[in-house]
């Protein structure tokens, strides 16, 4: 329990720092600082209003204690562009990516899995040599060009998908969970998440092999195969079960990473994501937007490897149960 | 047991029944419900993930065909004749002292009573003390299961202290066997001979061990002739062209020696350390 | 580790006297020698490198000049051809030439960033597991905040402020990618701090930065290489990435830079994969190679898998 909170406390730390070189970052952009939040379109009174909200008249310190107190509570401003209030872009948009994101992830890491143990099964057979090379292959490709090449292909080519985009325009939906369950959404989803899996397929398939081929020299599935326990059960209840630990690992830090990778993929689909919206606000100079997207992808981040840790504790009785001696 | 490995001649008998490159299925019947193994290290041996009850249960279910409801008792009951409180079957395999994680690698070995026992240096990670509590354990199971026990060691004094019968093997071959007082008050192997100077022994002084000089030689290659020879202080040029046959006595004492008639002398001088010296 | 390749030169210098130039130089990066997946990744390497010195040998024309035809026509996306060896782009400029002029912005954004990574990475792992205590604690919890910082994300915004080139992405990933590196160096040194020469250098009164740098640092530079030669992938797909998101710098042509002409083009509607094909196929090889390489050193450190 001790170390959990010890943990969490080091996650928040984290967090802080972060968000504190954020802070740094926007204001030694050359120009004026106050041009993070205010927009020179906004008349005079709209810009005292907002430097008073966000303490911008005040001293530098200040104005970091500011920003770090609003941050913690998922007030970033409001959008240049938009005109309304970053948190509520950021929500807008996040349903897309966390659907992307993780529909590819557990699609790659089951399949990468499934693949991987029946490598290390099959090692040094013709199959290897033809899979590994692959997938090696699929990992050296950017995402964003193999998403150009199936899009190219499977959307412009044959015309099996939309060329992008989320859902066909003018479409209206009840609400967001009829919308994401919606068979329009899920069309428009297909390519763009099969150009994520075929990219984080990789990891977990050659992580899983080598851990497999690891335990399998392992002295307790050679007293398995002694005991004479099925194959199943060796394969399955030892061989797997140990060399799933670092997968699991990989998969909570995955997920983080690929909301924030994934900025790439959903530019090519033009997939309205936390990504997308990032580069379109960098590009326009819609810092308020910019920060809060940052913060909020680095936050899945930091929350995500905090997860894995936790994962790996609760996974590994070595660890979630300490020696008793 | 190794995958890679494999019998390459000879013949392993067991119940009357030759099983050297029996099929799987032979095996299958044999292996843990006659035959059972306790490893050198029960902790690379048991599965780190699982409580060692669990590990118990698998081989008990899956190989014993006990019900369910009859496992806990039978765990239970392993637990108290290898000297584990009972309570400790839902402890991870890292929760145990060295000396208690080879109790419960004996545990699992006898969960389906088995005939034989083969022990891979069961006690050689083990600090002196518990050593000896297990091997007083393993004892006093052997009495009272009507077990056979194979320990396979390099540990001379583990041998005198718990085996009937003794084999040595050198470079993989045997060079000596016979009773355990036989063999180690009056061995005829030179081989044996050098051991038995290696090992501390409470008759002795202490500060006199003295080793054999050498190293044991490629068995991808080995030597012509007797195996030990290159490294035998009472070697003749006969040894290194012949391969002494294994001649047992009227006692059932065997050794591997052209000079075996000699024994008596030769273990008077392989008292002297000077004759081992390099 | 390196006690393989040390152990296992003069042997091989001896049996094989004639060593070719690329056994040289596997040599003295300490691959294995004759490990084909090791020899295919350096002759990758071998051919880009090539091509990028000789780039403007090679290219048939500038990479951004607009081509027209005889009779004064742009040459707007025309097909393959003798003449146009990969077709031309919408506005008339030489698909291949750009194709060879960005192996270039590739090899350079690849190499310094690999170094810097790897030089970083191996310091910060070195120090951090030699000396440990607060230096150990306070580096990894650095390590832990660069974890922290989305990757692409932050080299996005780094490019916005501070301006699009190539070295502001080298930069981000200097600043980035250290700790992989770093942690794996760092156990590495807790072992080999363990050993027996180390102890014998302590005790032979060698200060603690001589042992580190004449004892510890020589036993890890073969992961310092495996590191090294994975993050040369990393910062050409980075590099890509960035270039196809908007904020490479404008005025390079680079892989990624045609990738994102390609895209904002509309070449994928019109199907020109003799456009935006041969670029991704370049990134892959130069990536691969890499991972090769890399390949190479993992059957060096850990030669268990080999059997």
């Amino acid at each position: 329990m001790k170390s959990v909170l010890s943990r969490f406390a080091q996650m928040l730390f984290v967090l802080w720092v972060v968000a504190t070189i954020l802070f740094l970052m926007f204001r030694l952009m050359p120009g004026d600082p106050t041009a993070a939040y205010i927009d020179t379109t906004f008349t005079e009174e709209q810009q005292q209003q907002l430097r008073a909200a966000f303490g911008l008249d005040q001293p530098l310190w200040k104005q970091y204690f500011i920003f770090i107190a609003n941050a913690a509570q998922g007030e970033f401003g409001e959008s240049f562009h938009h005109r309304k209030p970053v948190i509520d872009l950021l929500m807008e948009v996040l349903p897309n990516t966390l659907v992307l994101t993780l529909s590819s992830i557990i699609v790659a890491y089951i399949f990468g899995v499934l693949v991987g143990s029946w490598l290390a099964w099959n090692r040094g057979t013709r199959a290897e040599a033809i899979v590994v090379p692959t997938v090696l292959t699929l990992r050296a490709a950017p995402e964003f060009w193999l998403g150009m090449v199936l899009l190219a292909t499977f959307g412009f080519g044959l015309g099996w998908f939309p060329s992008g985009g989320a859902n066909s325009a003018g479409a209206a939906y009840g609400s967001e969970w009829s919308r994401i369950f919606s068979s329009d959404f899920l069309h428009h989803l297909f390519l763009p998440a099969l150009t994520l899996a075929l990219y984080l397929q990789g990891l977990p398939l050659l992580l899983m092999r080598s851990n497999m081929l690891d335990v399998m020299q392992e002295d307790f599935v050679m007293m398995a195969r002694m005991k004479g326990l099925p194959e199943w059960v060796i394969v399955l209840k030892h061989a797997a079960r140990n060399a799933l630990l670092p997968v699991m690992t990989a998969f909570a830090i995955g997920i983080g990473q690929s909301i924030g990778a994934n900025v790439v993929v959903e530019t090519v689909f033009s997939w309205p994501g936390l990504g997308r919206l990032l580069v379109a606000s960098v590009a326009a100079s819609d810092y308020p937007v910019a920060q809060g997207a940052f913060l909020l992808i680095a936050a899945v981040l930091v929350l995500m490897n905090f997860i894995a840790d936790l994962l790996y504790s609760v996974l590994d009785p070595r660890v979630s149960h300490g020696a008793r001696r | 047991m190794s995958r890679s490995a494999r019998v390459a001649g000879g013949s392993i008998r067991f119940e009357g029944k030759e099983i050297a490159g029996a099929p799987p299925s032979v095996m299958q019947e044999i292996l843990w419900r006659r035959m059972a193994f306790v490893p050198q290290s029960a902790m690379n041996a048991l599965d780190p993930v699982y409580r060692v009850g669990k590990q118990i249960e698998e081989v008990l279910v899956h190989r014993g065909n006990y019900r369910r409801e009859d496992v806990p008792k039978r765990i239970a009951e392993l637990f108290e004749m290898v000297g584990l409180n009972p309570k400790r079957q839902n402890d991870y395999p890292h929760q145990f002292s060295g000396g208690m994680r080879q109790r419960v690698g004996i545990a699992l070995a006898l969960a389906l009573n088995p005939a034989l026992m083969i022990a891979d240096e069961p006690v050689t990670a083990l600090d002196v003390i518990v050593q000896r509590q297990v091997l007083d354990t393993l004892k006093d199971l052997q009495r009272r299961l009507n077990l056979s026990v194979i320990i396979v060691t390099h540990d001379i004094s583990v041998v005198a202290y718990v085996c009937d019968r003794v084999v040595v093997m050198y470079a993989g071959e045997v060079v000596e066997s016979g009773k355990v007082k036989d063999v180690l008050e009056q061995p005829v192997h030179p081989y044996t001979m050098g051991l038995t100077n290696a090992f501390p022994d409470l008759g002795r002084a202490a500060g006199t061990l003295v080793p054999i000089a050498g190293s044991p030689p490629d068995l991808r290659d080995p030597p012509p002739g007797c195996r030990f020879a290159p490294r035998c202080p009472f070697a003749e040029p006969r040894c290194a062209q012949t391969s002494p046959p294994l001649v047992t006595d009227e006692k059932g004492h065997a050794a591997a020696c052209l000079r075996a008639n000699e024994a008596p002398m030769l273990r008077e001088q392989a008292r002297d350390p000077a004759r081992w010296a390099a | 580790m390196a006690h393989v390749a040390e152990a296992s030169a003069p042997e091989d210098a001896a049996a094989e006297p004639r060593v070719g130039a690329l056994g040289r130089i596997m040599r003295a990066l300490r691959l294995p020698r004759g490990d084909f997946f090791a020899t295919t990744g350096l002759i990758i390497y071998a051919v880009f490198l090539i091509t990028a010195l000789l780039a403007d040998v090679i290219r048939p024309h500038d990479p951004l000049e607009i081509l027209f035809s005889d009779d004064g026509q742009l040459l707007a996306n025309a097909p393959p051809s003798l003449t146009y060896p990969l077709g031309t782009t919408n506005l008339g400029r030489d698909i291949f030439s750009q194709l060879v002029v960005g192996t270039r912005a590739a090899l350079i954004v690849g190499v310094t960033a690999a170094i810097v990574v790897a030089a970083i990475g191996t310091l910060i792992g070195l120090i951090s597991g030699f000396f440990g205590g607060w230096i150990d604690n306070g580096l990894m919890r650095l390590a832990d905040v660069a974890l922290g910082i989305p990757f692409l994300p932050f080299t996005i915004v780094l490019s916005s402020f501070i301006g699009a080139s190539t070295w502001t992405i080298v930069m981000a990933i200097a600043l980035l990618l250290w700790p992989n590196t770093a942690r794996v160096i760092r156990s590495q040194v807790l072992t080999v701090r363990e050993r027996a020469f180390v102890e014998a250098a302590r005790v032979s009164g060698s200060s603690p930065w001589r042992i580190l740098f004449v004892h510890v640092a020589p036993n890890i530079l073969p992961l310092t290489f495996l590191y090294g030669s994975i993050a040369i992938g990393w910062a050409i797909l980075t590099e890509a990435s960035i270039s196809f998101l908007g904020f490479g710098p404008s005025d390079v042509v680079s892989w990624g830079y045609m990738l994102q002409d390609a895209y904002g083009s509309q070449a994928l509607s019109r199907g020109s994969f003799n456009w935006f094909v041969p670029p991704g196929v370049c990134i892959v090889l130069v990536v691969v190679a890499g991972f090769f390489v890399s390949r190479g050193y993992e059957e060096l450190l850990f030669p268990k898998l080999k059997d």
